[in-house]
């Protein structure tokens, strides 16, 4: 059947949408590559090596750390008979709402020479002086390596977890018929079975470990998004910004290219999960050695933050903290309420416009829309930065010519540039929980209305949007935990004293305070909470 | 008697591919229409077309005297008065029985919307559902809502997609007796699409053969029973099995004896199908001299009306390769064994030959 509307209007909108979307990113890159060649020498002389040695290296230990914590606990988990796993299963997804520069700061405070667990060993033992003895540094790549893979193993874990689970178990029992055990068919049938879910996984924790800012700047580990930032807020360097700022990109894009082809291996997995599965039996010292393991993981990843952060909330909250809160909090609320509202606006429009729309390329405007994803905050911020300071002095020079007084910077510098950045940054996610909405409508309910006598408006408001009303909730909400925790692209677009939960606890770890912003971070692992939450409900529907 | 839908050369193209080519149609008041061909031979496209989803490359619809589409306008879907019953059914899921019904007559003031929802209701044995959610129906009355919905704007046409598709095997006739007699107390002009030729033999008062685009014959079922107009329509409708047969002046020459044949009533070619339904065969007694065996038997299987063989001529016949036949239909009550050789004539009738 073909698409039932040809509006005109609507097409317009939807290709303006997308474009409008598209722009920031692309002016950055053009500048960026446009840079002078000279820029560029100078920064591979200087700072360059550096930056891109420490983030390849970072990228490298985040995703073998959070590979080897997320596929094994997946695999006990799926595969064994260990004790609590019930509860383990979705304990593990849990430190995803932990940001990884609370964790940063929480066991940096924690196990610092200054810290409780150094003091107590050095009154326990007598030890005087740090000659004395050796413990590790966290505060070093390696350090950051640990904590960020402490909170992004969970990705790993959930997409190979669900690999295992969705596997068609009469390969695996093909392979027992075949003669092996249960352990040989693991290794041999379903961990192959599951790389592409895994590469995607991996992907994935690399994107968040290029666009990670807080993490490394609090470990003054110097990678490319904190050089994209001093040099831009230290050194007013705009093009020098730029210039790392797609360097950062081109890194990314080829991450997303590695990613696009790992998913395409996922087309394998298939049917006939639900028939039941031989688990392989533990010994005793088996159960203890996994459960120790994965124990390890929420207690570090999820449950000792917690309650660190918990500690410090009732021994030092007052008033004049909470009086900060509800002002921080009103500004996110603020942000992260516009920011999900057009977000899921978009991916509603630009979704049924894929659907219904006879436009022979109807689907180009959604796709291009939702390329943000993989951008981190930071190049992001360099993006709008550098599309939107040059439209507001042409603003400004147009409306001086009319004669009347300039606005300022009313694009660059207001609450605009960064809803703008949040809803490019996280509009893949609505455009994806609302299309798989659309996608479960049969194709019939969109024909149905039409042969009832009912025009396009009737059939949207009263078929598609009543149908869609979860997928609706659910986008909204995705959205806006996501931008109330966003971090790098709020600091550099924020109007001057302009402060979110986030850039208010960032600010605090910066000045290690973070006992006075100890109910915001709390706040912000809750919120980080909600998704998982959901994500969790709908994986056990499925 | 006006027809009620028209349609005249009707030709769509669907990214470079033909799927439907110059057809021609009409359809008097309420006639009920089956339409019938393989998968992708167009049959769905019309349906799409007659309702406003599919949007014809040339050719002419009209309605009631009303043009839904030519080669200048196209009356979109929601203006047609054309309501269609679909595969799935198509009920909205987050709306009850009643509202279902209600969706296409919400332009009515609410008492006359009550009313006609009752009645529907009533008629179709959904009174105590009326609050129910879809989910909460079989399909059955799943399908029954569909109808009771699609009635409700009273159309001009109903379409329906493989109603029956969904329906246990059992109780499809059943159903299709009910509906039938429920479509004619509304006088209602439909056109049902299906790939079962016996679904047309019980529903419809007209039957349509199409095959790749083009329709190959309209009429009664009926009609396109005893006399199929081509090799095409006989074989896709399963009327009867094949026998080649070599004609000459004066008859047709075949594996199972010379056939005496009008021949002036056949177009002259020297070789064609001759088209033998099951009644038209026979098992000649077994010891007769004069019946030297002229077939072998393929295949057995057993059906509710005796043994089904399949039979193929002998392989050391001398005669031309181009008239030995295989899995030539016989039922017979006689116990025959796999590969024995027997002696079957035909009936003389009218005989009804085909070129491929």
């Amino acid at each position: 059947m073909i698409a039932l509307y040809n509006s005109k209007t609507w097409k317009l909108s939807s290709y303006i949408i997308a474009l409008v979307l598209t722009v920031p990113v692309l002016v950055m890159l053009v500048g960026g590559i446009s840079a002078s060649t000279q820029l560029f020498s100078h920064l591979w002389q200087t700072v360059l090596p550096t930056y891109l040695e420490n983030t390849l290296l970072l990228a490298f230990l985040v995703v073998l750390l959070a590979l080897i914590f997320g596929v094994f606990s997946a695999a006990i988990i799926t595969q064994t008979n260990l004790i609590f796993k019930k509860q383990l299963r979705w304990l593990l997804l849990l430190p995803l709402a932990m940001p990884a520069y609370l964790v940063a700061y929480l066991y940096t405070d924690l196990f610092d020479y200054a810290g409780p667990v150094q003091r107590s060993l050095r009154s326990w033992f007598g030890w005087q002086a740090p000659s004395d003895y050796w413990f590790f540094d966290i505060r070093t790549l390696p350090g950051a390596a640990l904590m960020l893979a402490l909170v992004l193993f969970p990705y790993i874990y959930m997409l190979t977890r669900g690999a295992f689970e969705q596997q068609d178990q009469n390969l695996i029992r093909a392979s027992r018929l075949l003669g092996l055990t249960a352990k040989q068919s693991f290794f041999k049938v379903a961990l192959p079975l599951a790389r592409p879910a895994i590469a995607v996984a991996a992907s994935l924790v690399l994107m968040e470990t290029l666009a990670d800012f807080a993490t490394v700047q609090y470990f003054a580990v110097n990678t490319l998004t904190t050089a994209i930032y001093d040099t831009w807020l230290g050194y007013g360097d705009l093009g020098a910004a730029n210039a790392l700022a797609s360097v950062l990109m081109l890194l990314v894009l080829f991450v997303v290219l590695a990613e696009q082809r790992s998913r395409a291996g996922l087309r394998h997995q298939s049917a006939r999960p639900n028939l039941s599965r031989e688990l392989i039996q533990l010994s005793f010292s088996q159960q203890i050695i996994g459960s120790i393991f994965c124990w390890a993981l929420v207690i570090f990843g999820f449950l000792l933050p917690l309650t660190l952060l918990i500690v410090m909330a009732v021994q030092y909250s007052d008033v004049a903290q909470l009086s900060v809160l509800m002002s921080t909090g009103v500004n996110s609320l603020k942000i992260s309420v516009i920011a999900a509202t057009v977000a899921v606006l978009i991916a509603l429009s630009l979704g049924l416009y894929q659907r219904l729309h006879s436009d022979k390329y109807r689907q180009f405007p959604l796709q291009i829309s939702g390329f943000g994803y993989a951008i981190p905050g930071t190049v992001l911020a360099m993006a709008m930065l550098s599309t939107l300071g040059p439209l507001d002095h042409w603003l400004n020079d147009i409306v001086e010519f009319l004669g009347f007084a300039p606005p300022g910077l009313i694009l660059s510098g207001s609450l605009f540039a960064i809803i703008f950045a949040l809803v490019v940054r996280f509009s893949a996610i609505a455009n994806g929980t609302i299309i798989s909405g659309i996608k479960q409508i049969p194709q019939s309910l969109d024909y149905a209305p039409a042969s009832l006598g009912v025009n396009l408006t009737g059939s949207l408001t009263k078929v598609h949007l009543p149908i869609l009303m979860p997928a609706i909730l659910v986008a909204w909400l995705l959205v806006f935990v996501e931008a109330m925790k966003e971090l790098p692209a709020v600091l550099l677009l924020r109007p001057f004293n302009f402060e979110t939960l986030s850039s208010q606890i960032y600010q605090l770890i910066s000045d290690e305070m973070l006992e006075q912003g100890a109910l915001g971070a709390i706040l912000i692992v809750l919120f980080g909470l909600l998704p998982i939450v959901l994500l969790n409900k709908s994986k056990e529907k499925v | 008697m006006t027809a009620l839908l028209t349609i005249q050369k009707l030709s769509i193209t669907l990214q470079d591919n033909v799927v439907l080519s110059e057809l021609d149609l009409s359809l008097n008041k309420g006639e009920i229409l089956g339409l019938v061909g393989a998968s992708g031979c167009g049959k769905t496209t019309l349906l799409n077309a007659i309702a406003g989803f599919s949007k014809p490359s040339h050719g002419k619809i009209v309605i009631d005297k009303l043009i839904l589409s030519d080669n200048n306008s196209c009356v979109p879907a929601e203006n047609r008065q054309v309501g269609m019953i679909f595969q799935d059914y198509a009920l909205f899921p987050h709306l009850t029985v009643q509202e279902n019904i209600a969706f296409g007559i919400s332009k009515l003031s609410k008492a006359e919307q009550k009313k006609q929802i009752d009645d529907l209701l009533t008629i179709l044995k959904l009174e105590e559902y009326s609050d129910s959610y879809i989910h909460q129906l079989s399909g059955g009355q799943q399908q029954r809502v569909a109808i009771a919905r699609a009635l409700a704007p009273k159309p001009k046409l109903l379409l329906l997609d493989e109603p029956f598709s969904n329906i246990d095997a059992r109780l499809r006739n059943e159903l299709m007796v009910e509906i039938r007699q429920l479509l004619k107390q509304f006088d209602m002009t439909a056109i049902f699409v299906t790939h079962n030729k016996d679904e047309v033999f019980t529903f419809a008062d007209k039957m349509a053969v199409m095959a790749q685009g083009k329709l190959l014959q309209f009429d009664a079922p009926s009609v396109i029973c005893q006399q199929p107009n081509s090799y095409q329509v006989a074989d896709f409708l399963q009327l009867g099995s094949w026998l080649p047969c070599q004609l000459d002046a004066t008859g047709a020459q075949s594996l199972l004896g010379r056939l005496d044949v009008d021949i002036r009533s056949i177009e002259q070619k020297n070789f064609a199908y001759l088209l033998v339904k099951p009644a038209q065969l026979l098992l000649d007694p077994e010891v007769a001299e004069n019946h030297k065996a002229n077939a072998q038997v393929d295949y057995i299987s057993v059906t509710e009306q005796g043994y089904h063989y399949y039979l193929s001529s002998l392989e050391s016949e001398v005669t031309a390769q181009a008239l030995s036949f295989n899995k030539l239909s016989l039922y017979s009550d006689r116990v025959l064994s796999l590969k024995q050789q027997v002696s079957v004539s035909i009936k003389a009738h009218d005989f009804l030959f085909f070129q491929k």
